[in-house]
């Protein structure tokens, strides 16, 4: 069980990592620093509602530090790791509040405090207070891509989620997730 | 919490931002002096008005470089050596109310800023 | 009606003094004394500007070391005396700012510099014998001061040249404040001290000059504060392909060779800017620096003979470079 769940763990990491890999061989659309799809959110999500927090959280810490560390930008693991701990914090405290249907919301809020935190160390080490003229931008594209990636999100739990039991036999996905799917389905 | 509050939330949020943005970013003064800080520290600075011809210069420090040109008007970086090069596609800033040019990986900032001329305006000079 | 045009009386006398205030320009004046130009800018009334040049002719009767009339001229001939209260002030703290910079600053350095031939200009290089006998005389030390009584080593000789502009500054900083001037810029030939902000509101514009040219390398914007600098490039000459400056390392009596080109201090007080601008570039960067970091009561920057700009941390805000694509470092502390 313990190993199934590590391996899972490792390939969920794995693809947020392609996914985070791939993005950046995209040219990003938006030309302003700070602002992109974040494409690697949509694994956390699933990973934070499908799995349990920890996983997420151990997910999430591995893909930043390789991700930084493929992509050859260690300057970048200080404005990931801010942000990714921010968005992180933001969306355990609502997980149980959103249902099955509004997980597009929980990941919204996660990418606009991705971008905060990723603002509030920029401001910190370029030490230019000034940089907080970009918030109302960031706090945009935060959102916007927050609800691409939380609507992909979606889909993809909602056909993730019978499979899981194949994978995780003896699965105790936490009793909040399946609370909250059993409400979805009466609502 | 229902799915309608939601969509009011994000909808009011972002109408704030984008007046917010709106604001910040259209009615930047005209100002015409360009100043590049790095670490926050301004490092340089060109009357932008009084460029007769273009040119392009490097800056450099042990975290990498950005080669910058500046224009009449305007101010670009052209390239750089960061990672992520989105100070190149930034393109240009100029007079006309742009966002400043930031360079995460080197930590500089190039903002166009409304200002007395550098050189300008002095009203002693010590030595 | 009536009330209508009382009103419109009092708001046409409101308007007329508004414009009165406004057309009050600044009193400007450029005066010749202790060896340079100064050129004073004061808001307020004509009398303060002339009150303030003759506080300086009269300090300057009292400093000077090479008008035989002097004050201090009387004290070195003698070895000793009573001076004025004015000076009797001066030297004791001369004499702290010497030991606060463990001698970089020294003034009783001058019979080597005379020897330099700085102070008649005519320049020569002394041979090493001479400036052995000259510097054993060179020690702050050895001057003490009793009320207005002053007793000098044997041999020793005082020259308040390297704070007598920064004092001077002071004094008149006191006696324009004291007369309700809020807005004032005095450039003592190059030492300048900015009183308040400009009337707008906004700082003062001070220049640091390019060491290395006629330009200006950046510009500090201020208020309240003196910012002097001191610099190789202001008076020197060549001998044989080596160029000789005026400032003088006491502790070994030759022209400092520190690696900075010039010393830029911005300090509340214009004697401490005066002093710590001779004093750091005697000291070089680094001790410069570990001086600012015990003492923190001024900002600096440094030109270093590469071209590249250090300041101190507190300038960062206030600091603007002039040259294209210029080298700044920032001291932390």
């Amino acid at each position: 069980m313990k190993t199934r769940r590590i391996v899972l763990d490792a390939l969920f990491t794995a693809v947020a990592l392609t996914l985070f890999l791939v993005e950046l061989q995209i040219p990003n659309p938006v030309p302003v620093a700070g602002i992109k799809l974040g494409l690697a959110n949509l694994v956390t999500v699933v990973a934070m509602v499908l799995l349990s927090p920890l996983d997420a959280l151990a997910i999430l810490a591995v893909r930043i530090l390789l991700g930084s560390l493929f992509s050859g930008n260690m300057m970048a693991l200080l404005y990931s790791a801010a942000g990714g701990a921010l968005c992180y914090v933001v969306m355990l405290l609502l997980r149980g509040v959103v249902t099955a249907r509004q997980i597009w919301a929980l990941s919204a809020v996660g990418g606009i405090a991705h971008n905060v935190g990723q603002m509030a160390a920029a401001i910190a080490v370029t030490r230019t207070p000034a940089l907080i003229v970009y918030l109302p931008v960031l706090l945009i594209g935060g959102t916007v891509a927050g609800l691409f990636t939380g609507l992909a999100a979606q889909f993809l739990i909602a056909r993730l989620r019978p499979l899981l039991p194949r994978f995780l036999p003896t699965q105790t996905t936490n009793r909040g997730e399946k609370k909250n799917h059993e409400e979805s389905e009466t609502s | 919490m229902k799915t309608r509050s939601w969509i009011l939330i994000f909808a009011v949020l972002l109408a704030v931002c984008s007046v917010l943005t709106a604001i910040l970013f259209a009615r930047r003064p005209s100002g015409t002096v360009a100043n590049i800080y790095r670490d926050g520290v301004c490092v340089y600075s060109v009357d932008l008005s009084a460029v007769e011809e273009p040119f392009e210069f490097t800056l450099t420090d042990e975290r990498g470089s950005n080669t910058v040109r500046v224009e009449r008007g305007r101010i670009r970086v052209t390239d750089a050596d960061c990672p992520d090069r989105v100070c190149v596609s930034a393109g240009w800033v100029g007079e006309n109310g742009s966002a400043p040019v930031v360079c995460l990986p080197h930590r500089l900032v190039i903002r166009v800023e409304k200002s007395a001329k550098a050189d300008g305006g002095i009203d002693a000079v010590a030595r | 009606m009536k009330v209508g045009s009382r009103l419109s009386a009092v708001v046409l006398a409101a308007l007329l003094l508004l414009s009165s205030c406004r057309t009050a320009g600044p009193q400007t004046a450029a005066i010749f004394a202790m060896d340079t130009v100064m050129d004073f800018t004061v808001y307020g009334g004509a009398q303060t500007l002339a009150d303030a040049e003759a506080r300086v002719r009269e300090l300057e009767t009292l400093f000077s070391v090479t008008s035989e009339e002097s004050e201090l001229s009387a004290l070195n001939r003698s070895g000793g005396g009573t001076v004025s209260a004015e000076t009797a002030a001066l030297i004791p703290a001369a004499l702290a700012l010497c030991e606060r910079t463990g001698g970089a600053l020294d003034i009783t350095v001058y019979p080597v510099v005379r020897a330099w031939g700085f102070t008649a200009g005519e320049h020569r290089v002394p041979s090493g014998e001479e400036l052995a006998a000259l510097s054993a005389a060179v020690d702050y030390r050895g001057v003490s001061v009793k009320g207005n009584a002053v007793t000098l080593a044997q041999g020793a000789e005082i020259d308040l040249g390297g704070v007598a502009k920064g004092y001077t500054a002071d004094r008149l900083t006191e006696q324009l404040r004291a007369a309700g001037v809020e807005s004032a810029l005095l450039n003592l030939g190059g030492n300048v001290q900015a009183i308040g902000k400009k009337p707008n509101g906004d700082d003062w514009r001070v220049a640091i000059r390019d060491p290395q040219s006629e330009s200006n390398v950046a510009v500090l914007a201020v208020s309240n504060r003196a910012v002097v600098t001191s610099g190789g490039y202001e008076r020197f000459f060549e001998r044989d392909g080596v160029t000789y400056h005026h400032i003088i390392d006491p502790a070994t009596g030759c022209p400092a060779k520190s690696g900075l080109l010039s010393v830029t201090v911005v300090a509340e007080s214009g004697l401490l800017a005066d002093a710590l601008s001779t004093a750091l570039y005697v000291m070089g960067l680094d001790r410069a620096a570990e001086h600012w970091r015990a003492y923190r009561d001024f900002e600096a920057v440094f030109v270093d003979e590469n071209g590249t700009i250090f300041l101190t941390e507190g300038l960062q805000s206030r600091f603007t470079p002039v040259s294209r694509g210029a080298a700044v470092e920032v001291i932390r502390l």
